[in-house]
């Protein structure tokens, strides 16, 4: 490990946040936020991670314990020293954005 | 942009949907017991005061709690007073048993102030519940919550539709408690009492499971929407043919009940071709039996629809054939739509308190795991094979075959009853302690 500048070896990937998020699950339909397709963005600044989310309908009283969950499986990938999770409707979330369909 | 959302209060509709749920294994458990009563004519004391524990404890009571938990969700507007929806609850309760109560010993005078308490907290919902449509559907509530609502129409829609005929209904059913004491509304008995019971099920629950099914049964199927042409046609079939069936009815019009009849007839069809579509096209892995309850509800839609269209049409009639079709409605569809939509609501309700704060933190179960797939099944069973039995039964008029029937549902309902509680067990056995208060502001 080198001191002294940016360990560029424990950055973050985006494909380890996939793997991490694929942890976090619509507990009604037990699929993860990525097989459903819930995620549009994941923007990796330094340490910082920034996710861009959705929910299967607005309003769904979820919001909350998804994005804790979200940024909780994220914060423990490593490399990861903060992360920011924002929930967006637009474009609203239909069932063909699922990865893994029927 | 996060949308306005609901205060978390899953303990608001819980309180609803486990009163409405004792009152279904009351009905149930007296079910068998009143094999006599069911062998002949529905209006009997102890007949009507069952069919008021189903329809007004039971189905009621559950569309109620269910609105306090989905209005959020599928109008994307908070419910409007929380406070309104607690006092609102023992105010319908006090009512219900009020209401059942003085049926059961044919006591008019007690009828009418159970059922105007009822009445009063049903206009309480009414008025609460509809602050939502309003705010959905008017250029007002969409500057109070802008850029919301906009997929809402066709369900705001119907759950409006469904509010006026809930107050419709209540006054009503008042209004013919008080006559049989004063002795004031023009026109035979019976006639008015088909439009009260065609007013409470196709004005009421009708348009309220149609409007909730068009945005939920997506949700759960993981299926496109339905749009179109078939909304119109349902929501012409209700806000036409429920009024030209109700007032010919009340006024001896035959045309008019053919005619409404036709019209609502073709709304629940359109309703169930719409709801096997989304099952067909649906995403979702594997059906759990929640979804194959509230299926096979829409499919208990066809022998209801033709025994209903067979009575109107005076194909068939007698008090039998109408208690039938009284078991094949509120039995068959609305009662098994109903228990599926709880085996979804009720797991959902207890794990966003029990298990919602801890994920993340540590493993948590997903819904299917909090349920009890077994118990869903063994109800399944009973009652689809018990309703049917019960409907065929009453209308045969055999008081051992209806008994038998009878003990079938019963059974179903307990084993249903039995799954809730195992759910609800999770409120007591893995109480919340403190893990909301800790923020996660940076997980580890």
């Amino acid at each position: 490990m080198t001191t002294g500048g940016p360990d560029l070896a424990a950055a973050p990937t985006a494909a380890a946040i996939t793997e991490a998020l694929r942890a976090v699950l619509d507990p009604e339909l037990g699929l993860s936020v990525v097989e459903l397709g819930l995620v549009y963005g994941i923007r990796i600044e330094g340490g910082t991670v920034r996710i861009t989310m959705t929910l299967t309908a607005p309003g769904c009283p979820l919001g909350d314990v998804m994005t804790q969950w979200a940024r909780a499986a994220v914060g423990r990938v490593p490399g990861v020293e903060d992360v920011d999770v924002a929930l967006t409707f637009d474009p609203p979330w239909t069932p063909d954005r699922m990865v893994n369909g029927r | 942009m996060i949308r306005p959302r609901a205060p978390e209060a899953p303990s608001l509709p819980l309180g609803y949907l486990v009163s409405a749920s004792l009152a279904l294994v009351v009905a149930a458990v007296a079910l068998p017991w009143l094999a006599p009563e069911l062998a002949g004519h529905y209006y009997h004391p102890r007949v009507l005061a069952l069919a008021h524990m189903v329809t007004l404890g039971w189905i009621t009571l559950t569309i109620m709690g269910a609105s306090y938990q989905l209005i959020p969700i599928l109008l994307e507007r908070p419910v409007a007073s929380e406070r309104v929806a607690r006092w609102q609850l023992p105010c319908f309760v006090v009512g219900v048993v009020g209401v059942v109560g003085h049926f059961a010993i044919a006591e008019w005078r007690g009828f009418v102030w159970s059922a105007g308490l009822l009445t009063l907290a049903a206009l309480a919902h009414v008025a609460n519940a509809g602050a939502s449509v309003f705010w959905t559907s008017t250029a007002h509530g969409r500057q109070l919550f802008p850029g919301t609502g906009a997929r809402s129409s066709f369900t705001a829609r119907m759950i409006g539709l469904a509010l006026v005929g809930l107050a419709l209904t209540a006054l009503f059913g008042t209004l013919l408690g008080a006559d049989r004491i004063w002795r004031f509304l023009p026109g035979a008995l019976f006639p008015t009492l088909h439009a009260h019971v065609q007013l409470a099920l196709l004005g009421w629950v009708l348009p309220m499971v149609i409007g909730v099914a068009a945005r939920v049964y997506p949700m759960f199927l993981l299926a496109p929407e339905p749009a179109g042409a078939g909304a119109r046609v349902q929501l012409i079939g209700i806000a036409a043919g429920v009024p030209a069936l109700v007032i010919g009815l009340l006024v001896d019009a035959r045309p008019a009940i053919v005619i409404g009849s036709a019209l609502v007839a073709a709304a629940v069809l359109t309703h169930l071709g719409s709801v096997l579509a989304m099952a067909r096209s649906g995403k979702r892995p594997r059906l759990d039996w929640p979804l194959r309850f509230v299926l096979a509800g829409s499919l208990a839609l066809v022998p209801a629809t033709a025994l209903g269209l067979a009575l109107a049409t005076d194909l068939v009639g007698g008090p039998r054939m109408a208690l039938a079709y009284g078991v094949l409605a509120l039995g068959g569809w609305a009662s098994l739509t109903i228990v599926g939509m709880l085996l979804k609501i009720v797991p959902f309700l207890v794990w966003s308190r029990v298990y919602g704060p801890r994920a993340g933190r540590e493993p948590v179960p997903t819904l299917a795991q909090l349920s009890w797939a077994s118990g869903e099944a063994i109800a399944f069973v009973l009652l689809i094979v018990g309703l049917a039995a019960l409907a065929a039964a009453v209308a045969a008029g055999d008081v051992v075959a209806i008994r038998a029937a009878a003990t079938l549902v019963t059974l179903g309902v307990l084993v249903f009853a039995a799954t809730l509680a195992r759910v609800l067990h999770h409120l007591v056995r893995y109480p919340l302690r403190g893990a909301t208060a800790a923020p996660l502001s940076r997980a580890s």
